[in-house]
């Protein structure tokens, strides 16, 4: 929080002295001083090259440290066949089972409620999730496109939710076609016959 | 030493500050274009750190000039924090 009120006062500091040093006239006769310097020594120079390179160093470190912490394992949803509605994901749930893990990938097995709970963390990252309908039969995959793209996940949140718990992570997506999508986003609960109970949200 | 260091800072923690205000975009935050003089000044800053070595009048210039563009941005904004309290 302190960022805004540095940029601020660094902003309001440089047009100061970037005024003055822009209309300043200096005397002919007066020596430069430390503060309006008017040559180049070797001194600053070198001071330059140090600071450009303290800086360079800094944001690579930055951008390492950041790169570490934005990958996650990736997941693989398995939703029951037919499902239409809002699938919802409680981590961090005491008494829960832990997530499996397959090849490396988180498995979320969804029940028919929609609702699953589990004592794992939550991962938070870029990965390339995959998501399938699972029945007696198999399974099938399950597309994820953007608009217009005939995909069936939408509306993929990450929340934080207080209770009698304490606090509760959650990740939310729903099943189903876009249209379906929009028709529950304006209210409308009617997301298809044969559509198992959504979850209380 | 004094241009250059100031400017640097400047042009570092405004250009930082922005940036961060630019990312909540992904979250879908609108971007105000105002964000993007704002980062435009950041970087005329960075400019005139480097100039200020070799002609310190000149980059106080920039140094001004880029400040100003910056205000465009940061003067709506505090104006409006200010309201706020």
């Amino acid at each position: 929080m302190i960022l805004p009120y540095l940029a601020t006062a660094l902003l309001v500091l440089v047009t100061a002295y970037s005024a003055v040093a822009s209309f300043r006239q200096p005397r002919k006769s007066s020596a430069p001083t430390w503060i309006f310097p008017n040559g180049t020594k070797r001194s600053v120079q070198v001071g330059a090259g140090i600071c450009t390179l303290a800086l360079l160093l800094g944001v690579a470190l930055w951008l390492t440290i950041d790169a570490r912490h934005s990958i996650r394992r990736s997941s693989r949803f398995f939703i029951p066949e037919g499902y239409v509605g809002w699938v919802r994901i409680e981590f961090q749930v005491n008494g829960a089972p832990a997530l499996p893990v397959e090849g490396g990938e988180y498995l979320f097995k969804v029940p028919p409620s929609g609702l699953l709970r589990t004592s794992s963390p939550e991962e938070f990252g870029w990965a390339k999730d995959h998501f399938f309908y699972y029945s007696e039969k198999g399974t099938r995959i399950l597309q994820e496109t953007g608009p217009g793209g005939g995909g069936l996940i939408w509306g993929k949140i990450n929340g934080e939710e207080s209770g009698s718990q304490g606090k509760r992570k959650y990740e939310e997506f729903f099943v189903g076609t876009e249209q379906q999508f929009r028709q529950q986003a304006m209210g409308d609960q009617t997301v298809g016959s044969g559509a198992p109970q959504t979850p209380a949200k | 030493m004094i241009p250059f260091l100031l400017y640097l800072a400047a042009g570092v923690v405004t250009g930082f500050h922005v940036y961060t205000l630019l990312m909540l975009a992904v979250l879908g935050a609108p971007v105000n274009p105002l964000e993007l003089v704002s980062l435009l000044g950041s970087l005329g800053l960075l400019v005139a750190a480097y100039w200020s070595v070799f002609n310190p009048h000149a980059a106080a210039r920039l140094a001004l000039v880029a400040a100003l563009a910056m205000w465009c941005f940061y003067g709506p904004a505090l104006a409006h924090a200010i309201t706020r309290l």
